[in-house]
C-alpha cells in the first residue's frame, strides 16, 4: 500500500465559467444581484428583497446563500421564488462570473 | 499525568549514553514533575515548562514591560490561564453573574463573558549557559491578541490567538542574573463568533539550545510512504539552523516498549531527507492508536547538541470517491464531532488532562473524529487525539478577507495567512490523528473570482508545507459557479473537468447543513469526495444511513459533539405560545450553545442517547417529552433537540398523556408501565429508529423491551424517584498526578434515599477542600448564567454538578466533602501521586 500525495498544482488561472442559467436555488444572492438582468427581475418580483438580506449576520455571507436556502429561515416565500425562477429561466446562459 | 511528555520514559538518559552518546547536560522532562522544577534555574534542554509562577494583571496600562515596573501587587498564577472564566471584578448580580455580564461587547457569541487586556509578568534566571547558548521561548496559544517583551525589548507581536508561535530570546538575554519577560494579551470588541476566552490559555515552554546549531522549529516531518509485506517505508525530512558539516543527524524510532526499531544517521545540512525501514510495524489506527518515539538528534562527534522527541503513528490514510476512507486500507467511517475549544467550566485552559478528557467522553460515545472548528486545535488536544485515537480536521481560520465580525481576525489575515498555515501545518503534521487541513469556515467570499484565487493559494500554500494530506473546507449554502479549471491550476489530475467554484480547489469537500445536496452532486461530480463537515443533530440516522450506503460520502461532524461556552442558545428549546410567530431568539441569561450530544460538563444528553442508538452503541433509550402546558407549544432551535429526558419523575403531570420516544435498533418495541403492558409498536426504515407512544403519566416504572424479530435485544427502565435526600462524592479517578498540570475531575450528584439521580435536581451544593490541590472549577450544565464558575458553592443542574481540582505540588491525599441544606453530606478522596 503506498501513500497518496497531494502536490501543489502549477499556477493560478482564473477557471472558465460553464454556461449555465442562474436560478434561485443553486445561484447565489450576491451572483443574483451582480447581474443587472438577474437583479432586475429578483426586485420586481420581491420589492423588499434588499431588506429582507440585509441583517448583519446574513450580509458576510449573500455569496454563501441561495435565496432558496433562506426558505427555511423565513427569509423569503418559495411562492415567490418560483415566480423568479421562470423569468431567469428566459434569459440567456451566464458565461461570464459576476463582477 | 500530562501526555506532553509520555513517550519519554524515566530512564531514557541512561539508555542513550549506552547507545554511545555522550549526552550535553540536556534537560528532556521525564514527567509531569519537570513542570515543577522548572522553579530552579533553568539549564540546556528543550520543552521545559514555564508555566509556573507569572503575575497577572487584569486591566489597560501601558509601561508595564519596563522590567522595574511595580508588579509586587499582582495576582500570582500558574499558566495555563483565562480571565474570560473569572467573576468579573465587582460584578454586580443580576446584571453580572460569575463571570457572565449582561452588558459583555461580544454577546450571545462569546456567552456573554468579558474579555479586555491582561498583563503577565514572570521573572526568570538561568543557570550558567555556554557562551553560543540560544534560548528561546515558545507559546503554544494566546488569545487572542499578544505582545511579548523580554528586559522591555518588544519580541514580537501575535495575531491569530490559536496558533503556536516562538521568539528568541538570546539577543536581550541577561545570562547572570534576573531576566523579566512581560506578555499583554488583548481579547477586545466583537472578535470572535464563539467563547475564545482571554490570556495565556496554553503552555509557555522554554528551549535552550548549547549552540546556534539546531533543530530547527518544527523542522521535522515524518510520513509513512508505503507498508507492504510486513514493512513500512517512512520518509524523512529534517531542517537544521546553522548546520555545519562537522554535524551528524541521527533520526530513529522507538517503539512504546523504548526499544529502538529503525534508526539512520547522515550528515547534516541545512536540509536533510532520510528513510526508515521499520519491519513489522505497529499501525495506528482509531482502534489501535499505537505510538513510536520519533527521536531526532543533533551530533557533533558523539556530542548531542540538540534532541527532540515525539509521539509518531505508522498509518496510511487513503480516501476517494469510488472506496471512501481507508486507514491502512481498512475502511471506515467518520463519525465526527465539531468542537470548539474551550473545556467547559475551565474556560480556554488547555491542560491535558482536561483535553484527554474530551476526547475519552467522545470516544466513550462512539466518536471516532473531530473537526477542531473553526481554529488550530491545542498541542494538548491533538497529543490527547493521537494518544486515544481519536482522527482530527485540523481547522486554520474562520475568516479570510471578509469579516463576520466586525473585530475578527479578516483584519490580520492578509498580513499573517502564510503564518499562520505555517504554524498550523509544521506544528502538527507529525500527529498520525491529522487526516485534513481546513482551510476555512463558511468563507463569505470563497466562491467570489477573489476568493476562488485565495482558495488556490491557501490550498497550494498547505500542499507545499505538507503534500502528505488532503485539504479540505466547510462549505455552507451554495458552491458557487459551475467553472472548469485549467490543467496548470488544477489539482493534478482534475484539469478540465466541471466543478464549482467553492470546491474545484479542495481535495475533499466539506458540507455544512447541505444533506440534501449531497446525493445530488454526487450524480454531477461522481469523483467527488464529501463529508457533512458541520450536521444537525436532528438528521443524525440520515447522515448515518447516507454515508453507510455511500462511499463517496465520508461521514458526518455534528453541530456539536460537546457543549460549549458561546453561540449561546442555538440549540435552545422554549416553550412558546401557540398563537404567533413560532420563534424564540436565545439572549441573557443563556450562556452556553446547548447544542452538544454531551454537556458542558460530560454527560449525555438525549440527542446523544438518540445518537448511541443509531451508532449502535445501544439497542434501547428512553426518553420522555416534558409535558407542554396547554396554549404553549414547544419551540426547538434549529441545533436544538425537544425537550425530553430519560427520567419518569413528572409529579405535576400525574394522569396528563405524555409522549414518550422510543429509541431503537430493533422491530419492534413494547412498554410496560408498573408491569402493564401500556403500548406496543412496530418500527421500520421510515421510522428511522423512533416511534412515540402515548403513556398517562402515573407514577412508577416504566419499562422499555426492544426485539428483533422474536428475539429480546434490549430492555430499558425509568423510575420515578423520591424527595432528594443526599449527595453522593465521585472522583472520576481515584488516584491523580500531584504535579500542576494535573486536574481530578469530582462528580457531585443528588440522588434519593434509593440512590437514584434526582433527574431535575436543582441546589446550591458548598464544597470544602482539604489537601493539596485547588478548586478551579465548581459548577453545571446548565445553559443560563447562573453565577461564578470558581467558587466553592454552586448549584446543581438534573441533579449534577461538577467540580475541577488541580494539584498543588504535592504529594497526598485531597478530601472533598460536600454539603447541601436538607440532604446528606458526602465526602471522598483522591490520593496525589
Amino acid at each position: 500500500m503506498d501513500a497518496p500525495l497531494y502536490p501543489p498544482s502549477q499556477a493560478y488561472e482564473q477557471p472558465a465559467v460553464v454556461p449555465h442559467r442562474m436560478d434561485t436555488n443553486a445561484t447565489s444572492i450576491g451572483a443574483l444581484l451582480a447581474d443587472p438582468a438577474t437583479k432586475a427581475i429578483v426586485i420586481a418580483e420581491i420589492p423588499n428583497f434588499m431588506g429582507r438580506i440585509g441583517n448583519e449576520q446574513l450580509k458576510p455571507h449573500l455569496y454563501n446563500f441561495s435565496p432558496r436556502s433562506l426558505v427555511q429561515f423565513g427569509v423569503f416565500k418559495a411562492d415567490a421564488l418560483d415566480r423568479v425562477d421562470r423569468q431567469l429561466a428566459t434569459l440567456p446562459p451566464i458565461t461570464t462570473f459576476a463582477k | 499525568m500530562s501526555d506532553r511528555h509520555v513517550l519519554i520514559e524515566p530512564g531514557r538518559r541512561e539508555m542513550m549514553i549506552a547507545a554511545g552518546a555522550v549526552l550535553l547536560p540536556l534537560s528532556f522532562p521525564t514527567n509531569a514533575q519537570a513542570a515543577m522544577a522548572s522553579e530552579a534555574p533553568l539549564g540546556l534542554g528543550r520543552e521545559q515548562a514555564f508555566d509556573l509562577d507569572w503575575r497577572f494583571f487584569r486591566g489597560v496600562a501601558d509601561g508595564l514591560e519596563a522590567p522595574g515596573a511595580d508588579d509586587s501587587s499582582w495576582r500570582r498564577v500558574d499558566l495555563p490561564h483565562d480571565w474570560s472564566v473569572e467573576d468579573v471584578p465587582g460584578g454586580q448580580s443580576p446584571r453580572q453573574l460569575g463571570p457572565f455580564d449582561k452588558t459583555a461587547v461580544g454577546g450571545t457569541a462569546t456567552g456573554y463573558t468579558q474579555g479586555g487586556e491582561g498583563w503577565y509578568r514572570k521573572r526568570f534566571r538561568l543557570k550558567a549557559l555556554p557562551a553560543d547558548a540560544r534560548v528561546e521561548i515558545a507559546f503554544d496559544g494566546i488569545s487572542v491578541t499578544s505582545e511579548v517583551w523580554l528586559n522591555g525589548h518588544l519580541l514580537g507581536t501575535h495575531v491569530h490567538g490559536y496558533t503556536p508561535f516562538a521568539y528568541d530570546l538570546t539577543p536581550w538575554l541577561v545570562r547572570d542574573g534576573e531576566n523579566v519577560l512581560a506578555v499583554r494579551a488583548r481579547n477586545l470588541g466583537r472578535n470572535s463568533r464563539w467563547y475564545a476566552g482571554s490570556g495565556i490559555y496554553r503552555h509557555v515552554t522554554l528551549n535552550i539550545f548549547p549552540s546556534p546549531a539546531r533543530i530547527a522549529r518544527w523542522g521535522v516531518g515524518a510520513w509513512t510512504r508505503r507498508i507492504l509485506s510486513g514493512h513500512a517505508e517512512i520518509d524523512i525530512t529534517t531542517r537544521i539552523d546553522n548546520a555545519d558539516p562537522a554535524l551528524t543527524l541521527v533520526t530513529r524510532l522507538r517503539s512504546a516498549q523504548g526499544k529502538i526499531v529503525a534508526e539512520a544517521s547522515t550528515p547534516a545540512s541545512g536540509g536533510v531527507s532520510q528513510s526508515l525501514h521499520l519491519d513489522a510495524p505497529q499501525l495506528w489506527s482509531p482502534n489501535n492508536p499505537y505510538l513510536y518515539s520519533l527521536e531526532t538528534e543533533l551530533r557533533r562527534g558523539t556530542l548531542i547538541i540538540d534532541r527532540l522527541a515525539q509521539p509518531w503513528g505508522v498509518r496510511i490514510v487513503t480516501m476517494d470517491a469510488a472506496n471512501g476512507l481507508k486507514i491502512n486500507d481498512v475502511s471506515i467511517k467518520l463519525r465526527g464531532g465539531c468542537i470548539h475549544h474551550d473545556n467547559g467550566l475551565l474556560g480556554a485552559v488547555a491542560l491535558a488532562d482536561a483535553d484527554t478528557r474530551r476526547v475519552l467522553t467522545l470516544k466513550a460515545r462512539g466518536y471516532n473524529a473531530i473537526r477542531s472548528s473553526h481554529n488550530p486545535a491545542s498541542a494538548t488536544l491533538r497529543a490527547a487525539c493521537d494518544r486515544h485515537g481519536m482522527l482530527l480536521i485540523d481547522e486554520a481560520f474562520d475568516a479570510w478577507h471578509v469579516p463576520k465580525l466586525n473585530d475578527d481576525y479578516s483584519k490580520y489575515f492578509r498580513e499573517d495567512w502564510q503564518v499562520a498555515l505555517a504554524a498550523l501545518v509544521l506544528s502538527a503534521r507529525n500527529s498520525p490523528s491529522v487526516i485534513m487541513w481546513s482551510i476555512g469556515n463558511e468563507i463569505p467570499e470563497r466562491s467570489t473570482t477573489k476568493g476562488m484565487e485565495w482558495c488556490w493559494k491557501l490550498a497550494n500554500e498547505v500542499r507545499r508545507l505538507d503534500p502528505t494530506r488532503p485539504v479540505t473546507a466547510a462549505l455552507n449554502g451554495v458552491l458557487g459557479e459551475p467553472i472548469i479549471v485549467s490543467e496548470k491550476a488544477a489539482r493534478p489530475g482534475f484539469g478540465g473537468r466541471e466543478d464549482d467554484a467553492s470546491s474545484a480547489f479542495l481535495d475533499v469537500a466539506g458540507y455544512n447543513y447541505r444533506l440534501e445536496n449531497i446525493e445530488a452532486d454526487h450524480q454531477k461530480h461522481p469523483e467527488r469526495i464529501i463529508y457533512a463537515s458541520e450536521t444537525f443533530p436532528h438528521d443524525a440516522y440520515d447522515y448515518h444511513a447516507l454515508a453507510e450506503r455511500a462511499p463517496y460520502m465520508l461521514g458526518e461532524f455534528v453541530w456539536t459533539a460537546m457543549d460549549y461556552i458561546g453561540e449561546a442558545g442555538i440549540g435552545a428549546t422554549k416553550r412558546i405560545p401557540n398563537k404567533g410567530m413560532p420563534y424564540y431568539l436565545a439572549q441573557w441569561p443563556w450562556v452556553n450553545a446547548w447544542c452538544g450530544d454531551v454537556d458542558l460538563i460530560g454527560h449525555q444528553k438525549p440527542p446523544s442517547l438518540a445518537r448511541d442508538v443509531i451508532w449502535g452503541l445501544s439497542p434501547l433509550e428512553i426518553l420522555v417529552q416534558r409535558p407542554v402546558p396547554e396554549g404553549q407549544v414547544e419551540f426547538v432551535a434549529q441545533w436544538g433537540w425537544p425537550d425530553e429526558l430519560p427520567s419518569w419523575t413528572w409529579p405535576d403531570a400525574t394522569g396528563q398523556g405524555l409522549a414518550v420516544r422510543l429509541y431503537s435498533s430493533g422491530d419492534r418495541v413494547e412498554l410496560h408501565l408498573n408491569g402493564a403492558l401500556v403500548g406496543t409498536k412496530a418500527l421500520t426504515a421510515s421510522d428511522k429508529m423512533r416511534v412515540e407512544i402515548p403513556v398517562p403519566y402515573a407514577p412508577g416504572t416504566l419499562e422499555a423491551i426492544a426485539y428483533r424479530g422474536s428475539r429480546e435485544i434490549g430492555r430499558k427502565r425509568l423510575e420515578t424517584v423520591s424527595a432528594a435526600a443526599r449527595l453522593r462524592v465521585t472522583p472520576e479517578k481515584p488516584r491523580s498526578g500531584r504535579d500542576r498540570q494535573s486536574l481530578s475531575y469530582i462528580g457531585i450528584d443528588m440522588l434519593d434515599a434509593q440512590g437514584r439521580l434526582i433527574p431535575e435536581g436543582e441546589m446550591k451544593v458548598r464544597l470544602t477542600i482539604n489537601g493539596p490541590a485547588e478548586l478551579v472549577a465548581f459548577g453545571s450544565a446548565n445553559p443560563l448564567a447562573i453565577g461564578s464558575l470558581r467558587a466553592n458553592e454552586a448549584m446543581t443542574f438534573r441533579g449534577r454538578a461538577l467540580a475541577i481540582l488541580r494539584s498543588t505540588g504535592a504529594k497526598g491525599t485531597v478530601r472533598i466533602e460536600a454539603r447541601a441544606d436538607g440532604l446528606q453530606p458526602a465526602a471522598a478522596t483522591v490520593r496525589l501521586v
